[in-house]
């Protein structure tokens, strides 16, 4: 590869001749949902971002769940996915263990399932459509975190 | 599908940072389009596709107060949905991704963060004279090249098997040809570029 930066990559030219030709327009469903997607921003929102978290020690293997850890400033929200018919569960641990009236948030891009923590941090979800999701820890009096937005595909 | 509007505006910015519903479906109007053209270009499903223009849009939400210079959203929406692209079309050519012990995509994935920010994605700014040029360059080429960038660009759904039988190649050559016909392609452009 001594190709400059500036040159165009295959990609991009295979785009630039795909959409000038116009026969694989946009769907709509894609348009409409990129339109709602501003209906899911949280201002003032800490972001926990994902962190590569070591081999799962104990039984578990990784191949049956997939861990996943996000933290932010003061907050980690530990994710264990698992899916089942096409559809995703979700369980979920918030260390260190949130005061009283904390309340979790799972968003989709199709329907968001809110939940009270337990009083270790623990929270559950099933039956989540597959694609985009993200957890947002909603704390008395304190600003929101929510986790990246993650895609899974069973 | 090519829009020549600019939506370079500061204000525009400030609009959708302050919460403007419209603001932002101006965006998604300008940069829809193409940004399906640029994800299908990696050879996804429909469904795929969407998931990865899906992504950049959340990623935008999530990153919008750090975008400072409202002419860079364009470039990082395309950098973010062709990174989400190329991880999906590794996935489903089953390369295992080191990054991605999780089997999911999320991952530095933010060009900002990173700094990737592709200075110039030609798809962003194609106007459509530039799209006829593109073609006219394209209708000057040989054959094999000629036939299959008409057929690649209206038989957006098509496997390589399929187009590689239209072409009379066996499927093995597919992927191969197309990639010299655009070397060729690109050299053609280039040289128009320093001949205006």
């Amino acid at each position: 590869m001594t190709r400059h930066p500036p040159a165009i990559d295959d990609e991009s030219l295979i785009a630039a001749l795909r959409l000038s030709a116009g026969q694989d327009p946009v769907p709509a469903h894609v348009s409409a949902a990129a339109r709602a997607v501003f209906g899911l921003r949280l201002p003032g929102a800490a972001t926990a971002r994902p962190v590569v978290t070591p081999a799962p020690r104990g039984v578990r293997s990784a191949d049956e769940a997939r861990l996943l850890r996000f933290t932010a400033a003061e907050l980690t929200v530990d994710l264990e996915v698992t899916s089942m018919d096409g559809l995703v569960d979700l369980a979920g641990q918030v260390s260190p263990s949130p005061e009283a009236g904390t309340r979790v948030e799972v968003r989709t891009l199709h329907l968001t399932e809110s939940r009270e923590l337990s009083a270790t941090g623990q929270f559950a979800v099933t039956g989540l459509p597959p694609g985009w999701f993200s957890v947002v820890c909603h704390r008395p009096e304190r600003s929101p975190v929510v986790t990246s937005w993650t895609r899974i595909r069973p | 599908m090519a829009s020549e509007a600019p939506v370079s505006e500061q204000h525009a910015i400030d609009a959708v940072l302050a919460g403007d519903q419209a603001a932002w479906d101006v965006l998604v109007n300008r940069f829809s389009g193409p940004l399906w053209s640029a994800v299908r270009a990696y050879d996804l499903s429909a469904a795929d596709a969407a998931d990865a223009v899906q992504g950049a849009w959340l990623r935008l939400v999530e990153s919008l107060h750090t975008i400072r210079d409202p002419d860079r959203i364009g470039p990082w929406l395309f950098t973010t949905a062709k990174r989400e692209a190329s991880l999906l079309s590794r996935r489903n050519r089953g390369e295992r991704l080191i990054s991605d012990p999780a089997g999911t995509e999320h991952s530095h994935s933010d060009p900002a963060l990173a700094g990737h920010v592709h200075p110039d994605p030609a798809v962003a700014v194609l106007t459509a004279d530039e799209g006829r040029r593109l073609w006219l360059a394209v209708e000057e080429m040989h054959e094999p090249c000629r036939s299959l960038f008409r057929l690649m660009a209206t038989a957006p759904d098509a496997g390589v098997h399929q187009l590689a039988g239209r072409l009379g190649m066996p499927s093995g050559s597919y992927g191969p040809t197309r990639g010299r016909c655009l070397n060729r392609l690109r050299t053609v452009l280039t040289a128009q570029e320093a001949t205006p």
